[in-house]
């Protein structure tokens, strides 16, 4: 089977002079960096928002930006996907109902529990802005939670979690990252290096 | 796939419906009043040469399109850079919507909301008038509407290639210099500034005499059209560039 991540001689000079990665299904691979070291522009390559170098990298077979490369994966971005003007909620259910191609208001049940199993309930109803960093950054993660993706790629996923949150928040999102190809984007501190299938180092 | 096409133009009319994007409108009704009441003070001592009905009737429609056209101008141009250059929306190009879309769905958003402004807002100083008569108002309102489709257009492309309040500048002294092609003794009666300068002015002056702006109309819709097509191949380069 072809890997579901695959990265093939990707640049980014002087930050990454070469980088090749494969990453399976099942499987949980922690590329490694400190601050500064190009993992977010990286994340913006495999999102097909910033062109590489070269054009080396495949999403399930696609190019990155295709719409097949799109469909079945979650990329959760270091500083957040929330428009700051509406509620968290309508968001939410907008982006899960995109991602699985079905009515908003067939998710709505299901982001409703998701919501009061992560204790978000009563913050849900808010702007971004009223939100606290730890609280946004776990409304970050909810696609991956209620959309069995095939590829999930995460840029610094735990970063903004207050340490009283973190444990709770791994022992649900490992479950849910079993059945897909995780890239994670970390610095050398993040909880999920210990849980990671590979760690690969730029 | 289920909401990929529309994915944009649901999330931009969420935005377009907060106070910050809705409460500019409110200025409409004291700016009209303002210049219903000096029109008429002027028409009543002479000056404006405005007797008829039909004239009134144009009168009033084309303040309320002229007015609608600067808000919605400088509306649209403030909202398409805050939204095209904004974190979110590049991220949100990450997700599985129509790419697009994100250009189509905003404009068209803004021109609903823009559309409806103009609709509530001409249907109000018609209904206000004391008759319509036989005149071909629908026409009117027609011809009259196509300044706000120029101005919202106007407004993406600007809201593309430079910032929010420069954007708005520039718009301003656009609408400005497109007013005065209204006053005949400033309109050229023939050469190319007649097709490179915005005859919103014209396409009013001309309703005034009789709904004649047909030329006009076109002129201004192809401007929509050119800086509809600019800024959608703008929209493309940038989001494989960034």
């Amino acid at each position: 089977m072809a890997p579901y991540i695959s990265i093939g001689g990707y640049s980014d000079p002087p930050r990454i002079p070469h980088l090749s990665l494969e990453v399976n299904h099942n499987e949980l691979v922690a590329l490694v960096g400190g601050a500064g070291s190009g993992k977010s522009n990286l994340m913006k390559c495999l999102a097909g928002i910033r062109k590489p170098v070269r054009d080396s990298i495949r999403i399930m077979g696609a190019k990155p930006g295709s719409i097949a490369s799109r469909e079945r994966s979650v990329f959760v971005f270091q500083n957040f996907n929330y428009a700051p003007d509406i509620y968290l909620r309508t968001q939410l259910d907008q982006r899960i109902s995109l991602i699985r191609g079905v009515p908003s208001r067939e998710v709505k049940d299901d982001v409703r529990d998701w919501c009061e199993r992560m204790d978000l309930l009563d913050v849900c109803m808010n702007y971004p802005g009223k939100v606290n960093l730890s609280q946004l950054q776990l409304f970050s993660l909810a696609p991956v939670f209620l959309t069995s993706p095939s590829v999930v790629i995460l840029d610094e996923p735990f970063r903004n979690v207050s340490a009283s949150s973190v444990d709770a928040a791994l022992s649900l999102i490992l479950p849910a990252l079993e059945n897909a190809a995780v890239l994670a984007l970390v610095q050398k501190s993040s909880p999920l290096l210990e849980k990671a299938d590979r760690i690969v180092t730029i | 796939m289920n909401g990929r096409k529309t994915f944009y133009f649901k999330s931009s009319i969420l935005l377009l419906l907060r106070t910050r994007w809705i409460g500019p409108y409110l200025l409409l009704p004291p700016m009209l009043a303002f210049m219903v009441y000096a029109e008429a003070y002027l028409s009543a001592q002479g000056v404006t040469g405005i007797y008829n009905l039909e004239q009134r009737i144009v009168l009033a429609i084309w303040n309320a399109s002229l007015l609608l056209t600067l808000i919605a101008g400088i509306k649209s141009c403030l909202f398409f850079s805050r939204l095209w250059g904004s974190f979110w929306f590049r991220n949100s190009l990450a997700l599985p919507a129509s790419r697009y879309s994100g250009f189509w769905g905003p404009f068209l958003a803004a021109l609903s909301v823009a559309t409806i402004m103009y609709l509530l807002t001409s249907g109000a100083v018609i209904a206000a008038l004391p008759e319509i008569g036989r005149f071909p108002w629908v026409q009117v309102l027609a011809e009259l509407y196509v300044p706000v489709i120029w101005a919202v257009s106007v407004g993406a492309l600007l809201g593309l290639i430079t910032s929010g309040t420069a954007g708005s500048l520039f718009f301003a002294t656009l609408m400005l210099l497109g007013f005065l092609t209204g006053m005949p003794s400033l309109y050229p009666s023939s050469g190319w500034l007649q097709v490179v300068v915005p005859p919103v002015g014209r396409i009013m002056t001309l309703s005034l005499v009789f709904p004649s702006g047909l030329i006009q109309a076109v002129i201004l819709l192809t401007h929509s059209v050119i800086a509809l097509t600019l800024g959608r191949l703008l929209y493309s380069f940038g989001i494989k560039r960034r």
